[in-house]
């Protein structure tokens, strides 16, 4: 018997209808992302974080002294399991089925999410490459700023329907559009 | 004509015209008034009834401060009652209808309480209404309630969206006038993260009813300027019709900001209000001062107000509150608004001074009495006139207006929420601020300066020091010339003696001075059992006009310094906040979070009902057509999986990974059973404790390879596992090298469980699976026939032959789909969370229903679990302990109705066959219940004294709550499959 | 409203981002301790008014343990070390 097995994203559910033209304001939800959840051992944190912040393709997300995720939107799985499988002393899980990735930017981006996270999001305070675990939307979330306008927000895939009907949400003074980008 | 509109001059925009209706009646007012000075530009001084006496009331204020005139604005699910006419924003088509009145404001019926008033002072409630007890409930307080008076809430939900924000700073400036202005512009001009917010709709405050010149400006000017220059600099944010109602830990202040409450057809994209967590690093409260009231017989008649009330309808709003204005004063606000009455040829009558001399500049062809006492007024919806006492005579003087000024009170409210008291100044005559430490400080008025220069000059001084504090660098202090400045001082009256009216202290409560007496009579001395007795400072204004005069009129009956009685407490909120703002985004089915199964979809499809389980949606049965009853559905599940095979989602179970060299030694100590020697490739059905020896969770744990594992938990405590391995290693175990994190959204899992699981699944998985290659627990990752790498686990919970299949979470719905398709010729169904628990308990295999944190591993029938050989495990210690291990403990059984068709349900108690149902007869109860559709009669699980050596016995299943009594053999907590045959096929 | 607290690996967070697991000074006696130990250990706590050193987890953000010294009825925050960190002082004392 042969089966042919079709993956669905999560938001699927969450987006009807057609999709408008992008606005200024404007939610990207990543399809295929690559997210793999890197644990750092004993006396071995710096070793691990150096060389995830060295490795090309790869993206890290600080979580804990510990523990980072590892994003990437433009290598495979496969790769960053075998690029993650050389630092010595780290472990590493696939969780990317089981984390959302969205990008929000726009002149409004910090307004909207000023309703979505407590920290402060001024950028000389979370600055662009800055990255944390923290409450977004009452959900468990990776912040980080990707650029002046534009952050980043990973969060579990369970909660993922709830965070963007609230981003969503928190975004409409803004004329907040949204979409998927494969 | 009394009060009425100026032909010219006021803050507001006249080529803007807004119409308006007060109780039906139509008016007109302007772009920049508030509903209270349109009123009074349209000559309606009445404007509400009081609470207790429905006597007639105009505004006192023009601030958030007003008692009186309350108000219920807008109609059906907008109808907000209780607001503030004097901070009501105009708008056009703008609602407002007059509360506590009946049949109508002018001729109110319940002005009756007034004649009856001198049985109805402080504590008549609670004296007269005391016996028969039985009335209280069912006549009194019916009554009660209905005669007191404010504004009704209306019903219907709540038509807008509110929403909440967080904000950041470097100085958060609370209060927009001369202070806050002059520290928000020192502050933003050094490059400080500014936050200036105000009540009001337009920033200036004081100045905006100024008739001084600053800086060679009109006040009114000066301010604008100032606004203009914040409004260009991109490090202040600006925050107009923001209350900041709040100080909490950590310098975090609460606001609220009404986005769109002055709009008369607000837009569906914007919030009604916002509330706002202001994160400070420092603040200046710069909330300035409130008028006090002058104690006087007949002090709350329509036309009575502050004098700076009088001033700011005049000046800002272009508004005359009379034709003929007396005055009553004991300080310099007095003979100002006389002076600012005058200059737009308003007829001053008289100014009664309380003191004897005093060096205010009198304005030419005005009158002053001094050393006079106003002794009572008189008209009745509006002020007529007054009589004076001078030296023991009397004299009546006429006038439609009275404004009256009893020196000025800081508004320290804010930085008095965290317990500290509000500390009495002799010389200031006022309570002013406690020092709470440098990082929040009170400045201007607010810090007890009364001259507007001086708030000027302390609103820069004080922004300096905080920028002092931050590190920025100080420019040079700057202050602005004032011209025609008046002395505010002045000497202190409490109350005006001689009343031949009601004297109010309180006008929202109507507590007048002979209540305070009284209280102070019987007994009610501290201030604050005062206030609950007499319930001055309750309400809606919380006392913000009568609290230092009720202060300062119990210290005077005790002989005392206001400084022995004190204040009552300041808690939060400064103005009342609405419960729409505090509820932010939070309701209806975004009251919380919800998580959905990468099954769901599945579910759904395949007609699922759900059921809540903590945030998360489970399937609880899939109904089919001609299925009435969830019990039809449930039973056709369990009947099915046990025949032929099921598919359920088992996907919200915690997932944990687990790393390291040390990670079997961590799960050894962690569970109460071994697992150092788990082959990889295998799963094992593991127990945890608490520390107290009693079961917290159980769960599967599988070795994938030497160092790596994957444990399941329960779905309600897989945050709670989580939290106590992560706890565990960190503080008990750092020697241990092992890490793990949650993996539960990663994958979708399903349990595919009955005897024709193996051949369905065989068509999905490409590994064999029999028996032999894939035994019971196994556990292992398999590959899918499209090429998809999953996780097996041969583990059951129903007592079937089962396997639990993980694929990652985007696939799920797919593989779900696949493995029915796969199974439609063998007659697979999709089952839900109620034939598993069915297929569970005809199992006898527990839940967190029998685990329910009172018991014992050998309660449950899992003793055999305890590896007492350890060295240590959590709860081992404990677990031995005297009671934990008693013979009567209660013990897990099987119950079975003796008359076959008779329901047994959870919850009720067992007692011995005969006993009577009480505490001391009682034997244990029934933890789970359910039809077993595969025995066909009811079966339960309980907990039951000394249980398993009673198996066999008779004992009754007593449920008082709903009211059955049921005959019942007690007997082995397994039913179906005793020799777990089904398992190992 | 809030309450912030300010974790050495996350900078400044709300409360609502902690879950507060109780004192921190209790240690976990070992295997063979005596009974009274136990007991102590499990059931006694002392409920002090005023500085206070207990648990908090920081459970939206780094999942770390902490251990924060503040007063409990001030609210002032004395100091917040990661748990690892505050029982290896502990047992170099």
């Amino acid at each position: 018997m042969s089966i042919n097995l079709l993956h669905r994203h999560v938001l699927d559910d969450h987006i009807s209808g057609f999709e408008t033209d992008t606005n200024p304001n404007h939610l990207s939800i990543i399809r295929r992302p690559v997210i793999f959840s890197v644990l750092a051992h004993e006396s071995r944190e710096t070793a691990v974080a150096e060389a995830l912040w060295n490795a090309e393709d790869v993206a890290p997300r600080f979580c804990s002294p510990s523990e980072w995720l590892a994003v990437s939107r433009t290598v495979g799985a496969g790769m960053v399991a075998d690029m993650l499988s050389g630092i010595a002393g780290a472990s590493f899980v696939d969780q990317s089925d089981g984390r959302v990735l969205v990008e929000i930017s726009g002149p409004s981006v910090r307004a909207i999410l000023a309703k979505c996270v407590a920290i402060d999001l001024h950028p000389e305070v979370f600055e662009e490459g800055h990255s944390a675990a923290m409450l977004c939307c009452h959900a468990e979330a990776n912040v980080a700023r990707t650029g002046a306008d534009r952050f980043e927000i990973i969060v579990p895939r369970s909660l993922a329907g709830s965070v963007f009907e609230e981003l969503m949400e928190m975004g409409r003074e803004h004329a907040l559009t949204r979409g998927f980008v494969d | 004509m009394t009060s009425y509109r100026l032909g010219s001059g006021g803050a507001i925009n006249r080529g803007q015209s807004l119409g308006f209706t007060f109780d039906g009646r139509s008016y007109k007012g302007f772009d920049g008034d508030t509903l209270a000075s349109a009123l009074l530009a349209n000559d309606q001084m009445l404007m509400a009834r009081s609470f207790k006496y429905h006597r007639p009331r105009g505004v006192v204020t023009a601030g958030s401060a007003e008692p009186n005139a309350l108000m219920t604005i807008g109609s059906g699910a907008r109808a907000e009652p209780n607001a503030r006419a004097t901070v009501v924003e105009l708008y056009n088509g703008l609602a407002a209808a007059s509360q506590n009145r009946w049949p109508s404001l002018k001729h109110d019926f319940g002005a009756v309480n007034d004649l009856f008033s001198p049985f109805f002072g402080a504590g008549f409630y609670y004296k007269t209404f005391m016996w028969p007890g039985v009335l209280w409930e069912k006549l009194y307080e019916p009554l009660i309630r209905r005669a007191a008076g404010l504004g009704k809430v209306t019903m219907l939900a709540d038509p807008d969206r509110y929403e909440k924000s967080w904000a950041h700073c470097d100085l958060l400036v609370i209060g927009a006038g001369p202070t806050g202005l002059m520290a928000a512009l020192a502050a933003g001009r050094a490059g400080a993260r500014v936050i200036l917010a105000d009540e009001g709709f337009r920033f200036g405050g004081s100045l905006l009813s100024e008739s001084a010149a600053v800086d060679g400006r009109p006040a009114a000017e000066f301010a604008a300027d100032i606004v203009a220059e914040l409004a260009s600099l991109p490090n202040i944010t600006l925050m107009p019709r923001t209350t900041v109602f709040g100080w909490y830990d950590d310098m975090v202040f609460g606001a609220v900001e009404r986005v769109q409450k002055h709009v008369a057809s607000p837009s569906p994209d914007l919030p009604m209000e916002r509330l706002w967590r202001i994160v400070a690093k420092q603040a200046i409260l710069a909330t300035g001062a409130e008028e006090r009231p002058l104690v006087f017989g007949g002090n709350d008649k329509p036309g009575v107000m502050t004098a700076g009330a009088a001033r700011t309808y005049l000046n800002r709003y272009g508004v005359a509150v009379g034709g003929k204005v007396a005055v009553f004063t004991n300080g310099g606000s007095g003979y100002r608004t006389a002076a600012d009455l005058l200059a737009q040829g308003v007829d001053v009558t008289a100014i009664i001074d309380a003191r004897p001399q005093s060096a205010d500049p009198v304005p030419e062809s005005v009158r002053v009495i001094r050393s006079g006492s106003v002794i009572a007024t008189r008209g009745r919806h509006r002020i007529e006139g007054l009589i004076v006492e001078r030296s023991g005579f009397e004299e009546v003087i006429g006038c439609d207006a009275m404004a009256m000024s009893g020196g000025w009170s800081p508004i320290v409210h804010l930085m008095c929420q965290r317990g500290a008291k509000p500390v009495w100044s002799d010389e200031k005559q006022a309570f002013l601020a406690p020092d709470v430490g440098g990082a929040f400080a009170a400045a201007g008025s607010a810090a007890g300066e009364l001259s507007l220069g001086a708030c000027l000059k302390d609103g820069s001084a004080k922004a300096h020091a905080a920028l002092d504090a931050l590190g920025r660098l100080v420019g040079t202090l700057e202050t602005p010339e004032v011209e025609g400045e008046y002395d505010p001082s002045f000497a202190p009256l409490w109350y005006v003696p001689g009343a031949r009216d009601k004297a109010f202290v309180d006008f929202q409560n109507d507590v007048h001075v002979g209540d305070l007496g009284l209280a102070q009579r019987e007994g009610f001395r501290h201030i604050e059992h005062t206030k609950r007795y007499t319930t001055a400072g309750m309400a809606t204004d919380q006392g913000k006009l009568g609290n230092v005069n009720t202060a300062g009129i119990v210290a005077g009956m005790r002989g005392v310094s206001p400084a022995e009685i004190g204040t009552t407490t300041f808690r939060p909120f400064y103005t009342p906040v609405s419960f729409g703002a505090l509820a932010g985004t939070a309701r209806a089915e975004h009251a919380a979070p919800v998580r959905t199964s990468p099954l769901h979809g599945w579910a759904r499809k395949n007609g699922a009902t759900f059921v809540e389980s903590g945030l998360w949606y489970r399937s609880a049965w899939f109904p089919r057509e001609g299925e009435k009853t969830w019990r039809e559905s449930v039973d056709r599940e369990v009947l099915n999986v046990r025949a032929h095979a099921g598919l359920c989602d088992v996907s919200t179970l915690g997932k944990i990974e687990i790393f390291g060299s040390g990670a079997a030694e961590f799960l050894d100590r962690i569970y109460s059973n071994s697992f150092l020697k788990l082959p990889v490739g295998r799963a094992r059905y593991g127990l945890m404790l608490r520390e107290d020896g009693i079961v917290f969770d159980d769960g599967t744990v599988s070795r994938l390879s030497e160092n790596r594992y994957v444990m399941t938990t329960t779905t309600a405590f897989a945050a709670e596992v989580l939290a106590h391995l992560e706890f565990s290693a960190q503080t008990f175990w750092p020697e241990l090298d092992v890490r793990f994190v949650s993996s539960t959204d990663q994958w979708a899992q399903m349990s595919l469980a009955g005897p024709k699981a193996r051949i369905i699944m065989s068509r999905v998985v490409q590994d064999d699976i029999s028996d032999a290659a894939f035994p019971f627990l196994a556990a292992r990752e398999v590959m899918l026939r499209d090429g998809l790498k999953a996780r097996l686990f041969r583990i059951s919970f129903s007592g079937e032959l089962a396997y639990e299949l993980a694929v990652p979470a985007g696939y799920g719905e797919a593989v779900a789909d696949a493995i029915m398709n796969a199974g439609r010729e063998d007659g697979i169904c999709a089952y839900g969370v109620e034939a598993l628990n069915v297929l569970r308990v005809e199992k006898g295999h527990v839940t967190l229903s029998e685990l329910d944190g009172r018991t014992t591993a050998d309660d449950v029938g899992l003793g055999r679990m305890m590896a007492m050989q350890k060295p240590d495990f959590i709860g081992k210690r404990l677990s031995t302990r005297f009671g934990l291990t008693a013979a009567d403990r209660l013990q897990l059984v099987g119950l079975k109705p003796i008359e076959a068709d008779k329901e047994i349900k959870a919850g009720a108690h067992l007692l011995k066959e005969g006993a009577k149902p009480s505490t001391a007869n009682d034997q244990g109860f029934v933890s789970s219940a359910c039809f077993s559709p595969t025995l066909g009669h009811f079966i339960a699980l309980g907990m039951l004294k000394s249980g398993r050596e009673r198996i066999g016995e008779r004992v009754m299943v007593w449920d008082g709550l709903r009211g059955s009594e049921v005959l019942a053999q007690v007997c082995p907590p397994v039913f179906v499959d005793p020799e777990n045959s089904k398992l190992h096929l | 409203m809030a309450s912030l607290i300010t974790c050495p690996h996350c900078g400044t967070r709300p409360k609502e981002e902690f879950s507060i697991r109780g004192a921190a000074a209790p240690k976990r006696p070992s295997p063979t301790a005596k009974d009274e130990a136990w007991h102590v250990y499990v059931y006694v706590r002392d409920n002090p008014k005023g500085r206070y050193q207990e648990y908090w987890h920081h459970v939206a953000g780094c999942r770390r343990f902490l251990v924060v010294e503040r007063d409990n009825l001030t609210h002032e925050v004395f100091g917040v070390t990661d748990a690892a960190e505050f029982e290896r002082a502990g047992a170099d004392e």
